[in-house]
């Protein structure tokens, strides 16, 4: 895959080049070091996790956008945390927009290292309501789910109707795929399990959570990526997992005898924020106010299987596509919104008692 | 001007090299150290969480004896075969060389899912046996202990066979020959006289082994269990996940002290620079 970075200095050089020449076109291209004001017409450097998914943002946002706009949108990867903190904090971001885990949204802001958004060009009236949805340095992006997907082979064609069958070995013999980050659903599937009802949910009870996992402790395989469990669940690895939707969907897409069961799945978002010290600023604004309307939704959620954050998008979504997306008809009044803003305060618990608990 | 050139000759030679590690190695680990001081709660509060919970030192425990085991089992396994390539012909040695480096040189995750294929449940090597009724039920290779060692042995193989080879290529082979006509048996030259004088050579490799395998971070991940949880991993969740990098960097603090109290007592009782050619 090309980078954006090489790409990036590739029109630079040629920017230079055509300059140069006294031909001008280069114009809104620029440098982005030596003129900035010049780049500042004409860019958003976006940071994504890449892959696949990058490929669709790029047909279902970038194009259309840059073809309204004039704005060039270049994408550039590895956009973690840790990256994110040092740019800011060296005073040298290289980022307009980022996209990330809404517990980012409060950490980030919590840290500085967010810009606010503005909402006299960012249009939120439109945007599915919900606690925690929008903040003021952040707007969601698209949504997804941690649900359980099953093989149903492994289960003989037997259908776990809720969480319950994770923990009932007898039932539903086979191992179990959760992640080793906390947040993936699997705490709150072991309480729903357990008889939390799901409005009482949160604030999790970390302990219960894993004294609940300990009753199959020896028939939980922990998966890294979410690569590792579209594996561990299409060939049989793990009978039942509590995974990412999108992962699920490619299992049963790929002819893999996967299942999903919608019960109680827990939904969540992306969120996408600003870098503070952003060089595009205003661009990233545009951008965002671009990507929040309804055709841009309903682009993505037809090139990728994630849900609009839009309601306004599904008009324009058929039918069949919107069965399979997150906040899509089949999902009504079964899901429960994952609570983001406990978990950015929790993680770092959670991880720890997580830690302890696979150690013991 | 000259002359106080040319008496400073070397330690001019040295400048760039001096500022680069400077600049890039010694500086940014200092920083490292010192962040790990800095705590909302005093200097020691990150080493005192690790202190407080046991659940560090179990993971730092389980880091160090992997990689121990690691570096002991590539001992076992790499030593016939860097005999074999020390004193293979000419073209013997660059076939063995290449299939020493090839996988080598392979992208580390595609040889752990690699792994992964041939090892898992319904993988190659449990078909194979089950099928030949070798085992009656698939036996669990991937997703433990075994799996991390598998994986961790094949990558780090090369660095002690590399060693290894080129400690035994120096051997003189006059001295194998005296033993011979002084009448020992091959058992006895090889105890007594071959496996001696390599010994440092294995050493280093094993050190060396051992270092690198502190700081795996994707084969256990991938190929390892419920309990394979190596330090790295830690130390990555702190930094891009959960963003405490004072605490990070106490937990890199540690792992950086240790390995370097290692490397102490590995060059001086176990004379690891003469592999690398001091006297």
């Amino acid at each position: 895959m090309t980078s954006g970075v090489d790409k990036k200095q590739g029109v630079s050089r040629r920017g230079f080049l055509m300059g140069a020449a006294g031909t001008g076109l280069a114009a809104g291209m620029g440098f982005p070091a030596i003129r900035p004001s010049r780049a500042a017409a004409g860019r958003v450097v976006y940071a994504t996790w890449g892959g696949s998914w990058e490929v669709a943002i790029k047909k279902a946002w970038f194009e259309p956008f840059t073809k309204a706009t004039g704005i060039e949108v270049v994408a550039v990867q590895d956009n973690t945390y840790g990256k994110f903190q040092s740019m800011v904090e060296s005073g040298s971001t290289e980022w307009d927009v980022v996209e990330t885990n809404p517990d980012f949204q409060f950490i980030g802001a919590e840290r500085g290292l967010l810009e606010p958004l503005d909402f006299s060009i960012i249009d939120k009236s439109k945007i599915m309501p919900g606690d925690n949805f929008v903040t003021d340095y952040s707007v969601p992006q698209v949504l997804w789910s941690r649900l359980m997907a099953y093989n149903t082979k492994a289960l003989n064609n037997k259908v776990p109707e809720d969480y319950k069958a994770l923990f009932d070995l007898d039932g539903f013999p086979g191992k179990r795929a959760f992640y080793t980050n906390p947040n993936s659903g699997a705490f709150e599937a072991a309480l729903l399990a357990d008889g939390v009802p799901p409005d009482q949910l949160y604030p999790l009870d970390i302990d219960r959570a894993l004294e609940k996992w300990s009753e199959i402790r020896d028939q939980i395989s922990f998966y890294e990526t979410n690569a590792q469990a579209q594996q561990y669940i299409s060939d049989g690895q793990a009978a039942l997992s509590v995974m990412p939707d999108g992962r699920a969907l490619a299992a049963v897409k790929d002819g893999s005898p996967v299942a999903i069961q919608y019960n109680q799945s827990i939904m969540t978002w992306s969120s996408m924020v600003v870098p503070k010290g952003a060089k595009n600023r205003d661009n990233a604004m545009k951008f965002l106010a671009y990507v929040l309307s309804p055709e841009a939704q309903a682009a993505i959620a037809n090139e990728y299987t994630y849900g609009p954050v839009v309601p306004d998008a599904f008009k324009l979504i058929s039918p069949e596509r919107a069965n399979i997306l997150s906040g899509g008809p089949q999902q009504q009044g079964k899901f429960i919104m994952a609570n983001e803003k406990w978990w950015a305060e929790n993680l770092e618990e959670a991880s720890e008692r997580l830690t302890e608990w696979r150690l013991m | 001007m000259r002359l106080l050139i040319r008496r400073n000759a070397p330690a001019l030679l040295l400048a760039p090299a001096f500022i680069l590690l400077a600049a890039f190695f010694i500086v940014p680990v200092l920083r490292l150290v010192g962040l790990s001081f800095e705590g909302s709660s005093g200097a020691f509060e990150h080493y005192a969480r690790i202190a407080e919970r046991p659940v560090y030192l179990q993971v730092l425990q389980r880091t160090f004896l992997t990689s121990a085991a690691t570096a002991i089992l590539c001992a076992i396994l790499g030593y016939p075969v860097a005999y074999r390539l020390a004193t293979a012909s000419a073209r013997t040695r660059l076939i063995l060389l290449a299939l020493i480096l090839i996988p080598f040189w392979t992208n580390l995750l595609v040889l752990c899912y690699g792994w992964l294929i041939v090892l898992n449940p319904q993988g190659a090597l449990n078909t194979l046996l089950t099928s030949l009724g070798l085992a009656s039920v698939p036996i669990p290779m991937s997703g433990n202990i075994v799996g991390v060692l598998v994986g961790m042995v094949q990558t780090m193989l090369p660095y002690m066979v590399l060693p290894v080879a080129a400690n035994m290529a120096r051997i003189d082979e006059r001295v194998l020959q005296a033993a011979r006509s002084l009448g020992a048996p091959p058992l006895q030259v090889f105890l007594r006289a071959y496996l001696p004088m390599t010994l440092p050579g294995v050493m280093a490799g094993a050190l060396l082994v051992f270092i690198m395998s502190i700081g795996f971070f994707v084969i256990p991940a991938i190929l390892g269990g419920t309990r394979d949880i190596f330090i790295a991993q830690l130390i990555e969740m702190n930094i891009n996940r959960v963003m405490n990098w004072g605490f990070a960097a106490s937990l890199s603090t540690i792992v950086l002290v240790a390995t370097l109290v290692l490397y102490v007592i590995g060059v001086r009782w176990f004379r690891l620079g003469t592999v690398w050619g001091q006297s």
